[in-house]
């Protein structure tokens, strides 16, 4: 298991619940989101299942350890839980490991738009670090405008400077927004006896 | 006033580099900074080589920005601090995965050991990103 954190501010806010956890597998911290850049996540926690060779697997779920967040995932953790045990176990004999065909249609690729919100994104991080905060407001609100579905775009700057007064909104009130539609995409796993 | 410039993640630092029209860089920087080695047929990053499209070489400069452009990349560049971003191509990075081979990355852990993906072939990963926020 490697676990990466997607924090801007590094150590400085990822540090405490690392400490707390006493992690037995590396706990990565990635200041840029590249983790998430990479493999087109929108939202934490997601994940990758990756095989012996540096194959994927699965790609892209959200996955907690328990149910305490069903609210916001409308997903049972407990037969992802035993999937990842059963792949763990029984490697790509497991109904839970993706054909090839599966995964590469679950797979949905960046638009452009994505591409520069990207771009925007990381020039809001690179001009906070550097002590621009209010210069890269303008960049992480072109990012959320790009990409409106990634939720890193928002929690992170919302994060980094003040929601209310520079972007005028919240959590609760975006979460709102949604109305009955899904805070992560639903699982979608092999049912299995 | 050094400018700052942002290829795929990493950040490098060029002396007054850029200009009202274009992100304009010696070759000597474009290695550096992109990756590009310049041949009289056109630029190569790795073994990857493409023409250069007309308007991106100007007195022995190139204008990295230019080029990426015309490559699909998206450019954003932030004049009052000097700080230009180049991101991979929605294109790249649907290839990236696409190949079912999952993308490498290096970073470090709370005591600064560096850790790459590739150095765990052999076991089977289970990644899973968080956040404090």
């Amino acid at each position: 298991m490697l676990t990466v954190a997607q924090d801007s501010r590094g150590a400085e806010t990822a540090g405490e619940w690392i400490r707390a956890a006493r992690p037995e597998h590396p706990a990565l911290i990635d200041r840029t989101h590249r983790v998430a850049a990479l493999y087109g996540m929108v939202n934490v926690p997601s994940s990758v299942w990756i095989d012996e060779r540096g194959r994927l697997v699965r790609w892209g779920e959200v996955a907690f350890v328990d149910n305490r967040w069903q609210a916001y995932t409308k997903s049972d953790m407990e037969p992802y839980l035993a999937g990842l045990r059963d792949w763990v176990r029984r490697g790509a004999a497991s109904p839970f490991a993706l054909t090839p065909a599966e995964l590469r249609r679950r797979l949905s690729g960046p638009s452009p738009e994505h591409a520069l919100a990207a771009a925007n994104f990381r020039m809001g991080q690179e001009l906070h670090a550097r002590g621009a905060a209010v210069d890269a407001v303008a960049y992480f609100k072109e990012a959320q405008r790009l990409h409106p579905e990634n939720w890193r775009y928002k929690r992170q700057a919302w994060q980094l400077t003040d929601a209310e007064r520079y972007y005028g909104t919240s959590f609760g009130a975006e979460v709102a927004k949604l109305g009955g539609r899904p805070y992560y995409p639903p699982l979608d796993l092999p049912s299995v006896e | 006033m050094d400018t700052t410039v942002i290829v795929a993640d990493l950040a490098a630092r060029l002396r007054s580099a850029g200009g009202p029209d274009g992100l304009w860089v010696s070759a000597a920087d474009a290695q550096r900074v992109g990756g590009w080695e310049l041949g009289p047929e056109g630029a190569c990053q790795g073994s990857r080589c493409v023409p250069l499209p007309l308007g991106v070489v100007r007195d022995g400069l190139l204008d990295l920005a230019g080029l990426a452009r015309y490559l699909g990349q998206p450019v954003v560049h932030d004049s009052t601090n000097d700080v230009w971003v180049i991101g991979e191509s929605a294109d790249d990075l649907r290839e990236g995965l696409g190949s079912l081979e999952a993308p490498d990355f290096t970073l470090p852990d709370l005591e600064g050991r560096r850790h790459r993906l590739s150095d765990y072939r052999g076991a089977k990963v289970f990644l899973v990103t968080w956040a404090s926020w």
